[in-house]
């Protein structure tokens, strides 16, 4: 699977989350490999190559880090979005 | 700048011993954000309330941890700390540091930041307090460009933490910076990019001594020990013995009572020794620890958030800690595998050892049980029997109770 297709699954797998669970890296990363029956380090280097441009984002609430999408807020904090 | 009325925290700065607050007041002359501080702090001491909020969704891009973000809940009447964050740099191992090196800190923060800093943080972190969101990836740009880096929070590697070690201390039993910086370099991605279950924290410390508080503080403690006997000068024990009572301070404080002296000769059972430091700490010049150096690897310590506190436990009681610490890494590496099978979120290791059991824990990481890991003094250890071991007990005590020689 070409990895911009792969990103668009791994955005889709975290998009279905939202509002009802709060996913970790490895949730994502076993999640994916085994819905699209690939790597788990070809959803892990997919994954972590968005979080560097801002797809998704870590996130932290209750003491726990999760990764999310982030809001329109965050990517104009960061200069992603005007 | 807002002159605040402070007449309760005033009172912190009476007294001989520096005080926090008349370094938060210095810092409000120059600095709005440290300023509202100081207003705050004695808003919080007049009405016995802490409107701090934390956590959210502060930080750099493509980093998880480093950033905490802090929020005032009454940001309106004190604009300087509505947003307060707590930046996290990652420290050189034993905390050394040159006077240019915190100057070039500190001007930085000065110029981002409230001023005011931590050092260090109780994770062993340099810690940096208070600033606003916006100038959060300008503060990481300027301190990286100066080779510094974030720290590391959430559910990540905590930043690995260590004494002085061999930078000044004969006692350390390992080179604790050295290993420190090796397990800083090797984790890097598991430092920023959380991906644990919750936080998990390595601590290395030289000798028994402990100054990094490993055995309590870190789910890791990596603690310096030695095999053999202790090495004692007869001489310098005699040199001793003109200037304290012996006896006193240290045979009767030994907590094995392994020790005897007679008044000419000190004597050591070391088969009996636990390596508490304690009378080689004492005698320095009479008393060295013994020439076989490695570590003691306990598993598990933590402060009480989700069940009580907990204290490391020995898993394994002498590993040799050399370049390049393959052995180690791998260990780490076993029980970080082991613990992301088994924890629910916000789980410690200790708290899910203590749940699933320290033995399928060894049998994970393929370290086998001894009897030095035993919990409690005087009180059963763990037994590993197996499904054979049990079948036959069954048969033998079949076969005693046909020949009747079995007793309950």
């Amino acid at each position: 699977m070409e990895t911009a297709e792969l990103q668009d699954k791994i955005f889709a797998f975290v998009e279905a989350a939202k509002g009802k669970k709060k996913l970790k890296e490895k949730d994502i990363i076993k999640g994916v490999s085994a819905e699209q029956n690939v790597p788990g380090d070809d959803v892990k280097k997919a994954m972590r190559a968005m979080i560097d441009v801002g797809r998704l984002m870590y996130s932290y609430g209750g003491g726990a880090s999760s990764v999310e999408i982030p809001s329109e807020e965050y990517l104009r904090e960061k200069g992603l979005i005007k | 700048m807002k002159k605040y009325n402070t007449p309760l925290i005033d009172q912190l700065e009476k007294g001989p011993w520096p005080s926090f607050v008349t370094e938060m007041k210095k810092a409000g002359k120059t600095n709005e954000m440290a300023n509202d501080a100081v207003g705050h702090l004695e808003k919080c001491y007049t009405t016995k309330m802490g409107y701090w909020k934390h956590g959210g969704i502060v930080g750099v891009l493509g980093y998880g941890g480093g950033v905490i973000g802090r929020y005032s809940e009454i940001g309106d009447e004190f604009p300087g700390v509505a947003h307060f964050h707590t930046v996290r740099l990652n420290q050189p191992s034993g905390f050394f540091y040159t006077s240019k090196a915190l100057r070039e800190i500190c001007d930085i923060w000065d110029k981002y930041g409230s001023g005011l800093t931590n050092v260090h943080g109780s994770t062993g972190d340099l810690v940096l307090l208070g600033t606003k969101t916006d100038a959060l990836e300008a503060i990481f740009a300027e301190y990286s460009s100066r080779g510094w880096d974030l720290g590391s929070s959430g559910s990540a590697l905590r930043t690995p933490s260590c004494c002085v070690g061999p930078g000044r201390c004969e006692w350390t039993m390992y080179d604790t910076l050295g290993l420190n910086y090796a397990l800083t370099q090797e984790f890097q991605d598991e430092m920023h990019r959380p991906t644990f279950s919750y936080k998990f924290k390595i601590k290395s410390s030289g000798c028994a001594c402990d100054c990094v508080a490993s055995i309590a503080r870190a789910d890791m403690s990596i603690i310096g020990t030695w095999k053999g006997d202790i090495q004692i000068d007869q001489n310098e024990v005699k040199n001793y013995a003109s200037k304290m009572n012996i006896n006193a301070e240290i045979i009767n404080m030994c907590p094995t009572q392994c020790m005897s002296y007679d008044g000419k000769e000190l004597k050591i059972n070391n088969a009996e020794c636990s390596r508490c430091m304690h009378c080689i700490a004492k005698m320095t010049k009479a008393l060295k620890p013994g020439k076989e150096r490695g570590a003691t690897i306990c598993i598990g310590s933590k402060a009480p958030i989700v069940v009580g506190s907990l204290l490391s436990w020995v898993i394994v009681p002498f590993i040799k800690i050399e370049e390049p610490y393959t052995e180690v890494k791998e260990l780490i590496r076993k029980i970080w595998d082991w613990w992301d099978e088994n924890a629910k979120p916000r789980e410690r290791i200790g708290e899910v050892i203590e749940m699933k059991g320290m033995r399928s824990f060894l049998e994970a990481i393929g370290v086998p049980p001894m009897p030095q890991q035993i919990k409690e003094p005087r009180k059963d250890p763990f037994m590993f029997y197996t499904e054979d071991d049990i079948a036959s007990y069954k048969a033998k005590e079949a076969e005693e109770k046909k020949t009747g020689k079995y007793k309950f």
